[in-house]
């Protein structure tokens, strides 16, 4: 299920946890991270590349879900609210990295780019091959990828959490989905 | 159309929200195109792989690091009065802060506490004509002293406050100050009222009783930043709460 369901009570119940942690209520943190962190901590494992990464974004992410948790109104659930948060600030560390491997990678898949050429049938996909074309993926297009194929959120709340629009969230999924298939059927001498 | 054509429509079609009629056509495309037929059993195979990844498992220790690290936050914003001290130099502010109001205090307190002739019975001790001018005269001296004292405490806190103004969370301080300008306008009526009329003891008992108030609210800040500091939430949070009362 995606962690942003909406019905009425979940947002009241939502709005009832925001509101017990603001007023310094310990355990109603603790119930906000043991709901969110699991799924939070392997999105942030899959945007960054590294557990050790994912372990100080996660602590980052639910540190800043402290401090401004009186921004939640209950507009979105708190899980969407949470997850825009998260992937904002994986977005600025990944930005501020400007690792080597992040330019070589962006440097021939950068946004706008055409599809890739037709490649022969990929067949079964391995997960740990799966894994490692992810991590290749331009941020913005893995963003989008991670939220809706791996997570289960709708283009829609993809776009919410990115700042989007659903129409942006579909194209960057289905880029990111191509720019797989192609590192799929590559020939793996070059980079691997 | 070429292949191209049904970027989009393949798109839709792996998400599963292609509409009937470009359903019927990607099909029909499909059945004559091996490479597009090739690519969306791909994009379909990715999908499922994508959606059955490995899990890391969370490690137990992030949420003792992150309960670590609670303290350093402060309150959450929206119930934070003054954010935690973190540097030696803020440390000194703070102290200063305390150290200030805690002397306006007992200033206040000194002029106005129950014992003093000059404060607590001044209506009783104007009824003898020999001293009653002395008497107003001495008292009006010590609420001027007693309005010093609070004056200098608001003016060190307005710096202390400028100084620290990203530690202070907006809401809180629009209740602080919603609740100064409260016992202000009360004061200032007061003032004029024992201006008009110097030894009315209702005047006099009108302005002690809002100076009292504004020492009360300045005690609770007192309070405040020191179970802060000692990571005290639930005091702390009750402290808030009674600021907004």
């Amino acid at each position: 299920m995606s962690p942003s369901k909406t019905t009425g009570d979940v947002r009241n119940a939502d709005l009832e946890l925001a509101g017990r942690i603001r007023s310094g209520d310990g355990t109603a943190f603790e119930t906000l991270y043991q709901q969110h962190a699991p799924r939070l901590y392997n999105l942030a494992y899959r945007m960054a590349g590294t557990a050790t990464d994912a372990d100080d974004l996660l602590q980052d992410i639910f540190l800043l879900a402290y401090r401004k948790v009186s921004s939640f109104r209950g507009e979105s659930s708190l899980g969407t609210w949470l997850y825009r948060l998260a992937m904002n600030h994986c977005l600025d560390v990944l930005r501020s990295r400007q690792s080597r491997q992040e330019q070589q990678t962006d440097s021939l898949d950068e946004d706008g780019a055409a599809p890739p050429p037709a490649a022969p049938a990929l067949g079964a996909v391995s997960r740990i091959d799966l894994d490692r074309a992810i991590g290749r993926l331009p941020r913005a297009c893995r963003a989008a990828f991670l939220l809706h194929d791996v997570e289960g959120f709708g283009h829609q709340e993809v776009g919410t959490i990115l700042g989007i629009s659903e129409g942006t969230s579909k194209s960057q999924v289905h880029k990111a989905r191509l720019r797989i298939r192609a590192y799929l059927t590559q020939p793996r001498a070059v980079s691997d | 159309m070429s292949c191209a054509d049904y970027n989009e429509s393949i798109a839709d079609f792996v998400d599963g929200t292609l509409d009937p009629a470009r359903h019927r056509a990607l099909e029909r495309h499909v059945e004559g195109c091996a490479a597009c037929r090739a690519l969306v059993a791909d994009l379909k195979s990715i999908q499922a792989a994508a959606f059955t990844l490995d899990r890391l498992e969370l490690p137990g220790h992030l949420w003792n690091a992150v309960q670590a690290r609670i303290p350093e936050e402060g309150k959450p914003s929206g119930a934070r009065l003054l954010a935690f001290p973190r540097t030696p130099a803020a440390m000194g502010w703070w102290a200063a802060a305390a150290a200030l109001v805690l002397a306006t205090t007992l200033g206040i307190y000194t002029v106005m506490r129950p014992e003093n002739p000059h404060a607590g019975d001044t209506a009783a001790v104007a009824s003898d004509p020999a001293d009653a001018g002395d008497v107003v005269a001495s008292v009006q001296a010590e609420l001027q002293a007693a309005e010093e004292h609070y004056d200098k405490a608001i003016q060190g806190l307005e710096q202390i406050a400028r100084s620290e103004s990203g530690a202070l969370d907006p809401q809180v301080a629009a209740v602080l100050q919603k609740n100064l300008s409260v016992i202000d306008q009360a004061i200032g009526e007061s003032r004029t009222a024992l201006q008009q009329q110097p030894a009315s003891a209702d005047a006099q008992d009108s302005l002690f009783d809002a100076m009292r108030s504004k020492v009360a609210l300045l005690q609770q800040t007192v309070e405040l930043i020191n179970e802060m500091r000692k990571g005290n939430q639930a005091e702390a949070g009750r402290l808030i709460q009674g600021l907004n009362q």
